[in-house]
């Protein structure tokens, strides 16, 4: 996601750029699974034993299928240590997660940026909305964010691509929770282009087709990902050498120079070991992965993982709070339907400790959901056989209605990783070891995340209503983030306000590992519009000759 | 007698369970009933002609592609058989499930099939509405237990239909089938949709 961005930027803004990716080159449109029929597709697109033993902790999110897999990383066979379970979900592969994102694509908001500073929670942000809202606009408009207009304080609106329908359902479902709860749904806001891009940089990108198969790769380009928008526009500028299969592992850092030269790479296949050398690095290797790399880098300089005078470097990891979904059957609307499928579902924003409301916790938490007409899996548990069966597979099942809250994690220092050096994965490098855990704010949290999914789907008159309160594990979210955080002061901090490592400038981090709060919004726009504002930031130093 | 059944070892296999039948004194018990009594005399199921089955016996397997064809059978559209659907939920059973839920379904057939020979015949021996009626019921009883862990005749039934709505005819025949939708309608009435439900 990051990677791409700051590919893009860098290479746009004239500099050579080599990009390193530790996985295997995807490039668009080559997508093995994006065009198969469902009758191509083996085990009916279920999971495999196999797959789940291989996959084992990809198998926890309920995602990976035949169809789907081969962006999910083998964890068999990249090992780390869960001292309490933690779902490192990754995709080692040109593209990373940004080939399978939700493609929900939200702004931090006012609120977010100022919240820690408010209520004197980890440390401050040190950069505004304000600062970062050009850098949304230019994110948006360049990858494509569909959404609706809505003015919402907690949410800002964006430049948008026409939002998707809601369907027949969730619009009445929109009118009840307005009218009786004064709560908002939305459609979501998504990385897919319902009408043209308002540029003509993505010659290679074309609109959505509504066949919601956007996890196997879009051929037609139609969502936002680093192998069908960003890598494109890097590789045209004639200024990117882009290489698979190299493990960067290790920052190279000249002491008397003060500054990073280059990375310590091994090949993923052979083994071998390259130092690659740049005047200016960006890390961009996920939130985890970035903090390990850093504090499997060290040197008289820093004995203690490279740029971590703080401390901080591996600590703070924030994710999504996100304890189960709930759903229920909905009476009615058998005459109507909808057609085509689409990648996208209704959002309701944060209304928690908004305004006037006041809960025993901290921040809040926004709902994704949907409404559909149940399938053939309603027969599952039915007695129903022969032509009856036959008969009622011409009509299309009940409504139901799903829904799941994602909400704000608070940085707690404790929440941490490191790394083990007694232990060795099979290229020999150190494994990661991670410890973190959701707490009291995040549990009470949890609560009225339950009971206000409950209350709204009672209040629409929807039956048979279902809680889920399974046990949230950090990282299951796919939002880990937090290991590097930027700020003002260096004692707390590992990054500057420009995403620079505070105690080596010419090296800048902006994935996930730079934040400072974790919001309860989906967070991958954040980290293209701070990505190419780092960018930015880096080609203008670099003429003044500050790095 | 099917090459399939001809297979080297299934003599053997045959042999052991008679003798097992007779050290437990002639009575034969029900997985040696399914084993033995319907080994030969079965025909290969179309679709798994070609190779062996992966996790089913034959007999097993006869008997399931029944169940399934009882669930769905062929009417003016296909039937699970047309469908492949007894290779289906021979490869599903041998890649999807662990040891335990195979365990469980494999002793769950042979429960199926015992409950069966109650009226005096096997199963796939019995008239086609005795043999829907038993399975009517079977259903129905599952249905209105817990299900939990699910018991064989709803994992047949979920096999089934997972099986027939991923094959070509399953879905085409049934479903307006659209690869490329372009666009996303969300409020349609059925009556202005060219069939009332699409593949999703």
């Amino acid at each position: 996601m990051s990677g791409g961005w700051a590919a893009k930027e860098l290479t746009e803004k004239g500099l050579k750029t080599l990009v390193l990716d530790r996985g295997h080159m995807v490039r668009h449109p080559e997508y093995p699974t994006a065009l198969k029929d469902p009758w191509d597709l083996p085990f009916g697109n279920r999971i495999t034993q196999e797959t789940r033993k291989r996959k084992y902790v990809w198998s926890r999110t309920g995602y990976p299928t035949p169809a789907n897999e081969l962006w999910f990383t083998d964890d068999l066979d990249n090992p780390y240590v869960e001292e309490e379970p933690f779902d490192w979900l990754r995709a080692y592969h040109v593209g990373g997660r940004s080939m399978h994102w939700a493609r929900q694509s939200y702004r931090f908001s006012p609120m977010d940026f100022e919240g820690n500073a408010r209520e004197g929670v980890g440390i401050p942000w040190p950069i505004s909305y304000d600062e970062i809202a050009p850098w949304y606009d230019k994110a948006e408009t360049f990858a494509g964010i569909s959404g609706s207009v809505e003015g919402l304080p907690q949410l800002p609106d964006g430049k948008f691509l026409p939002p998707h329908d809601l369907n027949c359902v969730e619009v009445d479902f929109r009118k009840t929770i307005a009218d009786k709860l004064g709560r908002k749904l939305i459609i979501g806001r998504c990385a897919n282009l319902t009408a043209p891009l308002t540029h003509n940089e993505s010659p290679q990108r074309g609109t959505c087709q509504a066949r919601n198969m956007c996890i196997r790769g879009c051929p037609y380009g139609a969502y936002f990902s680093s192998v069908s928008a960003t890598l494109p526009s890097a590789e045209r500028t004639g200024n990117m050498t882009l290489v698979a299969d190299k493990i960067a592992y290790e920052v190279i850092y000249d002491n008397e120079k003060g500054k990073a030269t280059g990375v310590r790479v091994l090949d993923a296949k052979s083994g071998a070991q390259t130092d690659y050398f740049a005047k200016v690095i960006f890390l961009c290797a996920s939130s985890l992965g970035t903090a390990y790399l850093m504090l499997n880098s060290t040197s008289s300089r820093f004995p203690n993982g490279f740029g971590n005078d703080s401390g901080e470097l591996g600590h703070n990891i924030m994710d999504h709070n996100k304890p189960g979904g709930s759903s229920a059957s909905v009476d009615g609307y058998l005459d109507v339907a909808y057609t085509g499928r689409r990648p996208n579902g209704f959002y309701i924003p944060r209304y928690r400790n908004v305004g006037k409301d006041k809960r025993n916790y901290l921040r809040g938490f926004g709902y994704q959901g949907r409404a559909a007409r149940a399938g053939y899996g309603r027969f599952n548990d039915s007695a129903l056989i022969g032509a009856e069966l036959k008969q009622a597979f011409q009509e299309p099942g009940p409504w139901n209605i799903s829904m799941t809250a994602f909400g704000e994690i608070l940085p707690y220092h404790e929440n941490h990783m490191r790394i083990d050096r007694d232990r060795k994965d099979k290229h020999g490098l150190p494994l990661l070891v991670v410890n973190a855990v959701v707490r009291d704010n995040e549990l009470k949290m949890q609560e009225d995340m339950r009971n206000d999914a409950a209350e709204m789907l009672e209040a629409a008159g929807y039956k048979d209503i279902k809680v889920n309160s399974d046990d949230f594990h950090v990282g299951n979210s796919i939002h880990e983030m937090g290991t590097a955080r930027m700020g003002h002061d260096p004692k707390k901090s590992v990054l500057n306000k420009y995403n620079q490592v505070h105690a080596c400038k010419n090296v800048y981090v902006t994935d996930g590992s730079f934040m400072v709060s974790s919001g309860c919004q989906n967070p991958s726009l954040t980290y293209m519009a701070f990505t190419a504002r780092a960018a930015h930031h880096a080609v203008e130093e670099l003429k003044k000759g500050n790095l | 007698m099917s090459e399939l059944n001809d297979a080297p070892g299934m003599q053997a296999r045959r042999e052991i369970l008679k003798r097992a039948a007779w050290l437990l004194g002639g009575a034969i018990s029900a997985p040696a009933a399914l084993a033995v009594l319907q080994g030969c005399h079965q025909k290969t199921e179309p679709g798994v002609a070609a190779a062996a089955p992966k996790f089913l016996t034959a007999a097993e397997l006869a008997l399931v592609a029944e169940i399934a064809e009882i669930m769905i059978p062929k009417t003016n559209t296909s039937g699970a058989r047309d469908a492949g659907v007894p290779a289906f939920i021979d490869l599903a059973l041998d890649g999807l499930y662990p040891a335990e839920d195979q365990a469980r379904y494999r002793a769950g057939l042979v429960e199926f099939e015992t409950a069966a020979r109650a009226s005096g015949k096997p199963f796939l021996e019995q008239d086609e509405q005795a043999r829907a009626d038993f399975l009517h019921n079977a259903l129905a009883v599952a249905v209105n237990s817990d299900r939990k862990p699910r018991p064989f005749i709803l994992m047949t039934r979920e096999l089934t239909l997972l099986g027939y709505f991923s094959s070509q005819v399953g879905i085409t025949e049934n479903m307006e089938y659209v690869a490329v939708p372009t666009a996303y309608h969300g409020c349609v009435p059925l009556s202005q949709m060219k069939k009332h439900v699409y593949w999703e």
